[in-house]
């Protein structure tokens, strides 16, 4: 974890090099609540029974979400460097609900302060998008994509907005209250995922040429020929053997 | 030559034109004997099963006793196909391109209740049973089943491959 706050949080730099601070008292709920209130405007959620919730009334959501989580992570006082949960709700059906049919809640956490969080983003069914604040919080990146295949919320400025746990030609979104839980959907092929594939290749320095042609970039191409030339005795010695064997093979 | 049905023991005769220690059978009796004796698995463990499975190849139970000790991790090597597990639907083509990469002849054993008929994820994304995708040889029950249920299930298919016909060509694909 980095000192300086909001630089390091989501995850630049070697983890080991990260230092951990000493722990330090937190706020209570009612200062969180007092906090967010005079900051951001937020209310407290009616219906929460265990701990804080506030409420992001589905109009502003898309203007003030991302600049009301990037406060809650680098402001000192608060410091919520830890996204702990995305999930979303749908009220369908939900006994004596007003108000618009989803929310996505997000968990957030204080490791230094641990003080916990909750914010409650409201959504209506025919505008179902949020921003995306995935640039914040790097978990955030699967966690949206998680609600969007499985709920339907868009999150919008999102790099690769597909779905994660269903299959690609899944139709619809399973955990919404109107999908007939038991209503299955075969997949014929898989899906090969050769676009996170190339990326996890670029980021490691391997040059992808055309799209499932992988080159060896300078750096690794000059470490893997020192190793090949290690190895070559050996890799003559298994093609003799192979030879010697006969033909065949597997 | 004909292959007639005979019965999966060797049949021995004890002739006078026939000197000790020679035995006659049918050729059909001897593969069935090799192939039944010498089952090479290919487990799919998805599951808990899975680990059931791992104390049926371990010593106490040891499926070694039964020739199918030979664990193998290539659909290539393998003739012997235990799905061990839960089946969604996203991993239903793995699982059909392995069976279609094994070389005949092959067999499947369904090992416990996801496998066989989706058991307790009646939902929108698990299989109902692998015979939606592949043919199965051998059911085995439980949730997960214990380790002489697999054992069970093995010897079942071993009587099953020895009443097989070499001539009769096996069901392939569903």
């Amino acid at each position: 974890m980095s000192t300086a706050a909001g630089k390091g949080i989501s995850g630049e730099g070697d983890v080991r090099s990260w230092k951990r601070e000493p722990i330090k008292p937190g706020k209570s709920d009612d200062q969180l609540q007092a906090l967010a209130a005079e900051r951001f405007g937020l209310a407290r959620d009616a219906k929460d029974r265990w701990n804080l919730t506030m409420t992001l009334a589905a109009g502003q959501a898309k203007a003030k979400l991302h600049e009301v989580v990037r406060v809650l992570r680098d402001d000192p006082e608060l410091r919520f460097d830890m996204l702990l949960d995305l999930a979303a709700i749908d009220y369908l059906s939900y006994p004596n609900h007003r108000g618009p049919r989803f929310a996505v809640v997000y968990l957030f956490k204080s490791l230094v302060f641990r003080h916990r969080f909750k914010l409650k983003v409201e959504v209506e069914e025919d505008d179902a998008e949020l921003p995306s604040i995935h640039d914040l919080y790097r978990i955030a990146d699967w966690s949206e994509r998680e609600v969007f295949d499985q709920m339907g919320v868009v999150f919008s400025g999102h790099p690769n907005l597909k779905r994660i746990l269903n299959h690609h030609e899944f139709i619809g979104h399973p955990l919404r209250k109107d999908y007939p839980c038991q209503k299955r959907q075969k997949l014929s092929i898989n899906d090969p995922m050769v676009d996170q594939l190339e990326s996890r290749l670029k980021h490691f320095g391997y040059q992808v040429v055309d799209s499932g042609e992988v080159h060896l970039g300078a750096p690794i191409a000059a470490k893997h020929q020192s190793v090949a030339e290690q190895g070559s005795v050996d890799t003559q010695k298994q093609k003799n053997a192979a030879g010697a064997v006969g033909a065949g093979g597997i | 030559m004909t292959f007639k049905p005979v019965p999966a023991t060797v049949a021995a005769v004890s002739d006078s034109f026939v000197p000790d220690g020679v035995i006659a059978t049918s050729v059909e009796a001897v593969v069935n004997w090799g192939r039944r004796n010498s089952l090479w698995p290919f487990p799919f463990g998805t599951a808990c099963c899975g680990i059931e499975f791992m104390g049926v190849v371990s010593s106490v139970f040891d499926i070694s006793r039964f020739g199918a000790e030979l664990v193998r991790f290539s659909p290539r090597q393998a003739d012997l196909l235990i799905i061990a597990g839960t089946i969604t639907y996203k991993q239903a083509p793995v699982l059909r391109r392995i069976y279609d990469q094994m070389c005949e002849p092959k067999w499947v054993i369904s090992a416990g209740a996801c496998a066989t008929s989706g058991g307790f994820y009646d939902c929108y994304c698990t299989v109902p049973g692998i015979d939606e995708i592949i043919p199965v040889d051998i059911y085995i029950a439980g949730c997960p089943p214990r380790p002489e249920a697999f054992l069970e299930g093995l010897v079942q298919l071993q009587n099953k491959i020895a009443r097989e016909h070499l001539k009769e060509q096996k069901a392939v694909g569903a």
